[in-house]
């Protein structure tokens, strides 16, 4: 079934560090594993490999249809999906805050999901859709970022980084990848925050959200949202808003994860169960009852 | 006419007239026809709950995937069966009966759709208890039986989905019949039936013979079904039989073998204490308790709401 | 997604020692978006039966006030109390009829019956009856549901044992389902009458 090389080696996990087959150069993809050529050219059409059919976009999309957003019912690999992230610019800098449920159809796979990608120390990224897809090409857009730093002596602006990797979802169109992401950092132009998605789509924004809990985030967001807001003020807004969201989405839940990013790089400020939250608000709301 | 025999006086309104109701069919249609909001292809935003369009919407009603079977002998009849109902891959029940009464001297086993089986065969069998009664003859015919049932799964063109092994003894010996869901009906000196019926007609076309006597007959039942039980996954649990013999006669063998057994090696497993709960575990926000016949609201009592006019 | 599905359900019945409890979650959703926590899906019927409804909203009520029809009609007629088996046939008939066009329900019956003994059946959308003696489970996270029943159950618990139990596999099945939970409500029936308790359960 497969070539005379393993595309994926010993160790399944250990995608991404496979030394390029020579051998293969001529060779039609096989198989169905991930690897990177010697040249690092990862995010051209036909380096990473595809399904030896004659088109290839159009299997993927009929065999990985959950992956084109059509469901995953009825199909024997369900990935894993559902999703609240937010991310927004103000005058401290840039907030990110997510949660942490992945679910395959109605099944809570995990409550422990890590949706923010530390990209490198300047640069933060966040996982809806896939969440394969996201963790494999924005690790993929860390390297990308450290070859320009190694090659150019200096850090690669958010603008760049975000288009390099909508040129690599570009590249895919079409293919069934799935990522809406949103990337955040500090760069010499200040906080920057851009929206990319597997459409290849990237926008330049104040705020977003993304997933499929993001309409009910958009509505604390566009209630609170102010430029002028304190640090202390922006984090709880994206507490609430993705407390909101986790209340009202079943596919969103269990843990949000708040960055901070800051001329210094980015920080983690916290990590609170939303159900605590709950009742957190809830004693908040007794409060302001009773005091009015 | 006084209002004990007038129907129309006291009547239910809501009371069932008789016969299947298709008052949900256009409604069901409709909502089965709805294709659930699908997300745009690709978009991340979506939730990935969309029906996928190639599987139907349609939830899926119980069946008995078994082995059922039936072997004439000397003096009667051996019926048997398993006693696993499955819900798609889920085993719905472990321990259910399969074999049904149909009058005193006859009992049918079910495969199929477990709500038709069972209703197929009930319906069966007070059509011939009322038989019975207006005919003044103690006696029911087993070929009735398989007339009365092939008839009813026939009217439905196989939509009422039983597969049924029909077994009895009347005045002319021992019957044995096969009916297919469509209606169509063979008598047999031995057949099997569900989706175990390959691994149980294995045991009998090496082993039946004409007139055996009941411990061969019972033998080979026990052993058709056990190999259903085994060698077919929708088949499963224990094995239940029945012998009608043509004196009247009738023992039912509920359970007669118990090969997955389960209560033994589960108390060879350690229970861990964790497993034992203790009072005040759970969180509890409210706390009621209503007397029997008490005062009292209980949170499950009914609320009704009153029309808006 | 199965029309079963569409607004999310988990129902428990659960058999102790003199004594039989039957749990639900609040949640109402639709599909993925929830709408209301504070949903009923558990009905009494006597003070010694109660019916638990999983499925299609719409149906669950419909059901509820067909049953309850049912119910007093039989009372009026009677005079006396509906017991546990009789209603069991007589709700696998209602639903049978409808055998080409059924409810998208499937229903949980948990009561004492006649001599104070527990009576737990089970059936599916056209009224395929299951009877149990120890656990009945339906709703979207059945298979959660029937992990956390046969490891927690075990034979004559009492009527306090008997609502940890259920109150503890309810909990821990939503919490790994998106189409329920949002709290729960469990009822405790015992000859001397019904304890009734919410639950506070994970609100995501």
């Amino acid at each position: 079934m497969f070539g005379s090389s393993l595309v994926i080696g010993d160790d399944i996990l250990d995608i991404g560090s496979h030394k390029f087959d020579a051998g293969r150069t001529d060779q039609r993809a096989i198989g169905s594993g991930a690897m990177i050529p010697a040249r690092l050219a990862l995010g051209e059409p036909g380096q990473f490999d595809v399904p030896d059919v004659p088109d290839p976009a159009h299997f993927c999309r009929n065999n990985f249809a959950s992956a084109c957003g059509n469901g995953d019912q009825g199909q024997s690999v369900k990935f894993a999906k559902g999703t609240t992230t937010l991310a927004f610019k103000f005058d401290g800098g840039i907030i990110v805050s997510v949660d942490s449920r992945s679910t395959m159809g109605a099944y809570i796979a995990s409550g422990t999901v890590k949706k923010v990608i530390e990209i490198n120390p300047f640069l933060l990224g966040t996982m809806a859709g896939g969440a394969a897809d996201c963790s494999f090409w924005e690790r993929n857009l860390g390297t990308q970022c450290r070859m320009y730093e190694l090659r150019n002596k200096k850090r690669i602006t958010v603008a760049a980084a975000s288009k390099l990797l909508a040129n690599t979802m570009n590249s895919y169109r079409g293919y069934g990848l799935s990522m809406g992401t949103m990337i955040t950092g500090w760069d010499g132009t200040g906080p920057q925050l851009y929206y990319v998605d597997n459409d290849g789509t990237r926008l330049h924004g104040r705020y977003f959200s993304v997933g499929s809990g993001s309409t009910y985030a958009y509505g604390v967001l566009d209630t609170y949202y102010r430029t002028d807001l304190t640090v202390d003020e922006a984090i709880d807004l994206g507490k609430r808003a993705i407390y909101h969201a986790c209340h009202r989405d079943a596919m969103s839940g269990s843990i949000n994860n708040l960055y901070h990013v800051t001329r210094d790089g980015w920080v983690k400020i916290h990590a609170i169960d939303v159900n605590d939250m709950h009742y957190e608000y809830l004693e908040e709301k007794r409060n302001a009852m009773a005091s009015s | 006419m006084s209002e004990l025999t007038n129907p129309a006086i006291g009547a239910d309104p809501n009371a069932p007239s008789g016969g299947f109701s298709f008052d949900n069919v256009h409604r069901n249609a409709l909502l089965l026809q709805r294709q659930f909001p699908s997300p745009h292809s690709s978009d991340p935003n979506a939730s990935a709950n969309a029906n996928s369009g190639d599987r139907s919407i349609l939830p899926l009603a119980t069946k008995t995937g078994t082995t059922i079977v039936g072997v004439v002998y000397k003096d009667g009849i051996v019926l048997g069966a398993d006693t696993r109902s499955t819900n798609d891959t889920t085993v719905a029940d472990k321990n259910c009966e399969k074999i049904h009464y149909i009058a005193p001297n006859i009992y049918c086993c079910g495969a199929g759709t477990a709500a038709d089986t069972e209703k197929t065969t009930e319906l069966i069998s007070s059509q011939m208890e009322l038989l019975r009664l207006n005919t003044g003859d103690g006696q029911s015919r087993v070929v009735t039986a398989c007339t009365l049932l092939k008839r009813m799964l026939f009217r439905y063109q196989g939509y009422v989905s039983a597969a049924l092994v029909l077994g009895g003894c009347d005045l002319d010996g021992p019957h044995l019949y096969q009916i297919y869901p469509h209606g169509s009906t063979g008598k047999l000196p031995f057949t099997t039936m569900g989706s175990g019926s390959l691994a149980a007609m294995a045991i009998f076309e090496s082993d039946y013979r004409d007139d055996m006597d009941e411990v061969d007959a019972l033998r080979l039942v026990q052993r058709a079904i056990l190999a259903g039980i085994f060698n077919d996954l929708g088949s499963g649990s224990n094995v239940d039989t029945c012998v009608i013999r043509v004196d009247g006669t009738v023992t039912m063998g509920r359970n007669e073998i118990r090969p997955n057994e389960v209560g033994p090696l589960r108390d060879m497993v350690r229970r861990s204490d964790v497993l034992n709960m203790r009072e005040g575990t759970t969180a509890v926000l409210r706390s009621s308790f209503v007397g029997r016949s008490g005062v009292g609201v209980s949170m499950a009592d009914v609320t009704v709401t009153a029309m808006e006019t | 997604m199965s029309i079963l599905e569409y607004n999310g359900a988990a129902i428990i019945g659960m058999a102790g020692k003199d004594c039989v409890g039957i749990a639900s979650d609040n949640r109402l959703g639709i599909q993925y978006q929830t709408v209301a926590m504070d949903f009923k899906k558990i009905f009494k019927m006597n003070d010694r039966l109660f019916v638990g409804l999983a499925g299609l909203a719409t149906d669950v009520q419909t059901l509820d006030q067909l049953l309850r029809f049912r119910m007093s009609l039989y009372e009026l007629r009677e005079e006396r109390e509906m017991t546990p088996r009789v209603f069991t046939n007589l709700l696998s008939n209602m639903l049978y009829e409808k055998r080409f066009g059924p409810y998208f329900c499937e229903p949980i019956i948990a009561g004492l019956d006649e001599k104070g003994a527990p009576h737990l059946a089970t059936m599916d959308l056209i009224g395929a009856q299951a009877l149990a003696k120890d656990f009945v489970v339906a709703g979207t996270c059945e298979g959660n549901l029937y992990g956390m029943c046969e490891t927690l159950w075990k034979p004559d618990m009492d009527k306090e044992v008997l609502f940890e139990t259920l109150a503890q596999a309810l909990l821990a099945s939503v919490d790994r389902d998106a189409l329920s939970g949002w709290g729960g409500v469990v009822h405790i029936i015992t000859k001397e009458g019904v304890i009734s308790r919410e639950l506070k359960g994970r609100q995501d």
